[in-house]
């Protein structure tokens, strides 16, 4: 698996430490050719890549859809070399047919910064264990989801899910069943995280790409309340029919809450803050270019490797802390990363030609749609690629980015909105959903099928709430 | 005949070769947890998991799993809801939880699941 990982990372690294000569001799051509664009970038609108280089990205985000249901331990086995294989092909075709090492650097740049972020969050929170000792009223567990949404803002999704799920399902064991992990899975794996670029990958690829890091909090907290709100009532009624049908617990309780690992605050404390010491965030921060990551990637690293080593063992007992899930997510994203490149690039050089059919509702709905049963991450910056087609920006340039989420507020808000929220419709919109999954059924509670969630809990509880945002806010607008 | 309250009381070790894990004692099984998968079929025809019991002890084959120890992590387990062979098995109170941590040499160590973890009967 590492060597596989390795390789990954060499073809990549390499490709970086080549491209730093060839930027040398793009800059001295950038005069002489047309397709070469101001930044030193081969211009996508003018020499889009070829269709057919979309593929692998196609064929990876559908196997990632249906390998944890339809072939699971093929999958657990092989997902790796899936990755790197169709990745690399993207690598190649870049590097020795289309000569485009900008495109290859910027990705690199992005995945370790991405990369870093999650492990950081994962590895930090995987060090707290709660211990809640207090009876699971209707009221409490609508408390403990409430304070989920809000701090998956804070620490991830990734990180909420893990921090609180073993809490959650330990204080609710006498009467625990099916939607009380449904409705975590809604909030706290998913909407909850729809605030901050640190809540939610697709928002953090955003930021990464050059959105502000408080455009979405500014722009969408009255979408993510509303939201969260409505879920929070229909799970407090639920959950007192629950209550009522198991009064019978003669169990006492001593009110406390207890924290093992509390250092771990501090570490995720240091990782929240070192988001902002960024080049491009706060100018006085040195950049370390041309190495493809900077000083907030290796404090995120530092204070992950830190905090693992340092982790009381109860906790990382008590947790079953284990390191599957985010290799499982840098495998996936090495994969997803390189495959994406076309991808993006062709679908800004396709809706710049067809811009002025595209809605807002078509983005929320589309993004939406795709988030739920593909990974909302990718899904989110194909359609913020294709929204800044539409005015003929690129999404990889910085100040594009800067003018798309000046000029045009309502595509960004239904694409943020969208790939969050729709994340939730099933368990492999987005990372955390499966990770929940796996927990709760170790745990020895058993949940619905793939079909089963989607028809007994997304759509009679999660359609109808869209719907509503999407006509409060979307609707006809854009 | 060996009983899982011997086994948890003089600490009996299990023992594990690739998907086999040999347990010290007899018991009716109700309820294994093994990664995502849990596991109540334990027919003759169950696609999970073979069952052969012996003498002094019992022999699992977990179907679906080449090694187990590869499958498995430093943190992760098995869990099993158990209840011993004289018990009455329709009373709860008589299901015995217990959790199978996967060590070097081939040692099963089994515990009575901590304050900390989790096994919904």
């Amino acid at each position: 698996m590492i060597r596989i990982f390795l390789f990954g990372l060499i073809l990549l690294v390499s490709v970086e430490i080549f491209s730093a000569n060839e930027l040398h001799a793009v800059s001295v051509q950038k005069h002489q050719t047309e397709a070469v664009s101001h930044g030193g970038d081969i211009n996508i609108f003018e020499n889009p890549p070829s269709p057919y280089i979309v593929f692998p990205f196609i064929v990876l985000l559908l196997m990632i859809a249906t390998g944890p249901l339809l072939y699971r331990h093929f999958w657990e086995h092989n997902y790796p070399k899936v990755a790197i294989f169709l990745g690399s092909i993207t690598v190649i075709y870049y590097s020795f047919i289309r000569h485009d090492f900008i495109s290859l650097t910027h990705t690199l740049e992005e995945y370790i910064s991405f990369i870093a972020l999650l492990t950081s969050l994962f590895v930090a929170s995987g060090g707290i264990l709660i211990r809640i000792d207090r009876k699971a009223t209707p009221m409490i567990n609508t408390t403990l989801l409430a304070f989920g949404g809000v701090i998956s803002n804070l620490i991830g999704t990734t990180g909420a899910s893990m921090l609180l799920i073993r809490p959650y399902i330990r204080i609710n064991k006498e009467r625990i069943k099916p939607y009380h992990i449904i409705f975590f899975i809604f909030i706290v794996s998913n909407i909850g995280g729809g605030l901050t670029p640190i809540g939610d990958p697709p928002l953090f690829l955003g930021f990464l790409k050059g959105i502000e890091f408080f455009w979405v909090i500014k722009h969408v907290w009255f979408i993510w309340l509303l939201a969260i709100a409505i879920i929070l009532v229909i799970f407090y009624l639920f959950d007192m029919k629950n209550y009522k049908k198991a009064l019978t617990t003669k169990t006492s309780y001593t009110g406390k809450i207890e924290f093992i690992g509390k250092r771990n605050f501090l570490f995720l404390a240091i990782i929240i803050l070192s988001v902002f010491i960024d080049p491009a965030v706060l100018s006085w921060v040195p950049s370390l270019h041309p190495l493809p990551f900077g000083i907030r990637e290796i404090i995120m690293f530092t204070v992950a490797f830190i905090s693992y080593k340092s982790a009381k063992p109860e906790a990382l007992k008590g947790n079953e802390f284990n390191f599957e899930p985010i290799k499982e997510v840098a495998f996936l994203f090495v994969g997803i990363f390189a495959t994406m490149i076309p991808a993006l690039q062709l679908v800004a050089y396709e809706t710049h030609k067809y811009g002025e059919r595209l809605t807002a509702d078509l983005f929320y709905w589309g993004t939406g749609i795709l988030s739920a049963i593909l990974d909302n991450a990718p899904t989110y910056l194909n359609f913020l690629s294709a929204a800044m087609g539409k005015f003929g920006l690129s999404i990889d340039k910085f100040e594009h980015v800067k003018t798309f989420e000046a000029q045009d507020p309502i595509y960004l808000m239904a694409i943020s909105v969208a790939a969050v929220f729709f994340g939730a419709m099933t368990y492999i919109g987005n990372g955390p959903n499966f990770m929940v999954k796996s927990i709760s059924e170790n745990s020895g509670i058993k949940l619905p099928s793939f079909f089963g969630y989607v028809a007994k809990y997304s759509f009679p509880i999660l359609i109808p709430i869209f719907t509503l945002i999407w006509f409060l806010f979307f609707y006809g607008r854009g | 005949m060996s009983k899982i309250i011997d086994a948890l009381d003089k600490k009996l070790n299990g023992l594990h070769y690739y998907n086999r894990i040999i347990l010290p004692f007899k018991c009716h099984f109700l309820k294994i947890m093994i990664e995502e998968d849990i596991i109540t079929n334990f027919s003759n025809s169950s696609p999970d998991l073979e069952i052969i019991e012996h003498e002094n002890f019992t022999d699992l084959y977990f179907k679906k799993y080449k090694d187990l120890m590869e499958e498995l992590s430093e943190y992760e387990n098995v869990k099993m809801i158990l209840c011993e062979k004289d018990a009455d098995i329709f009373d709860l109170k008589s299901h015995v939880k217990i959790i199978l941590y996967l060590e070097d040499d081939h040692i099963v160590r089994i515990e009575k699941p901590g304050e900390n973890q989790i096994l919904i009967d």
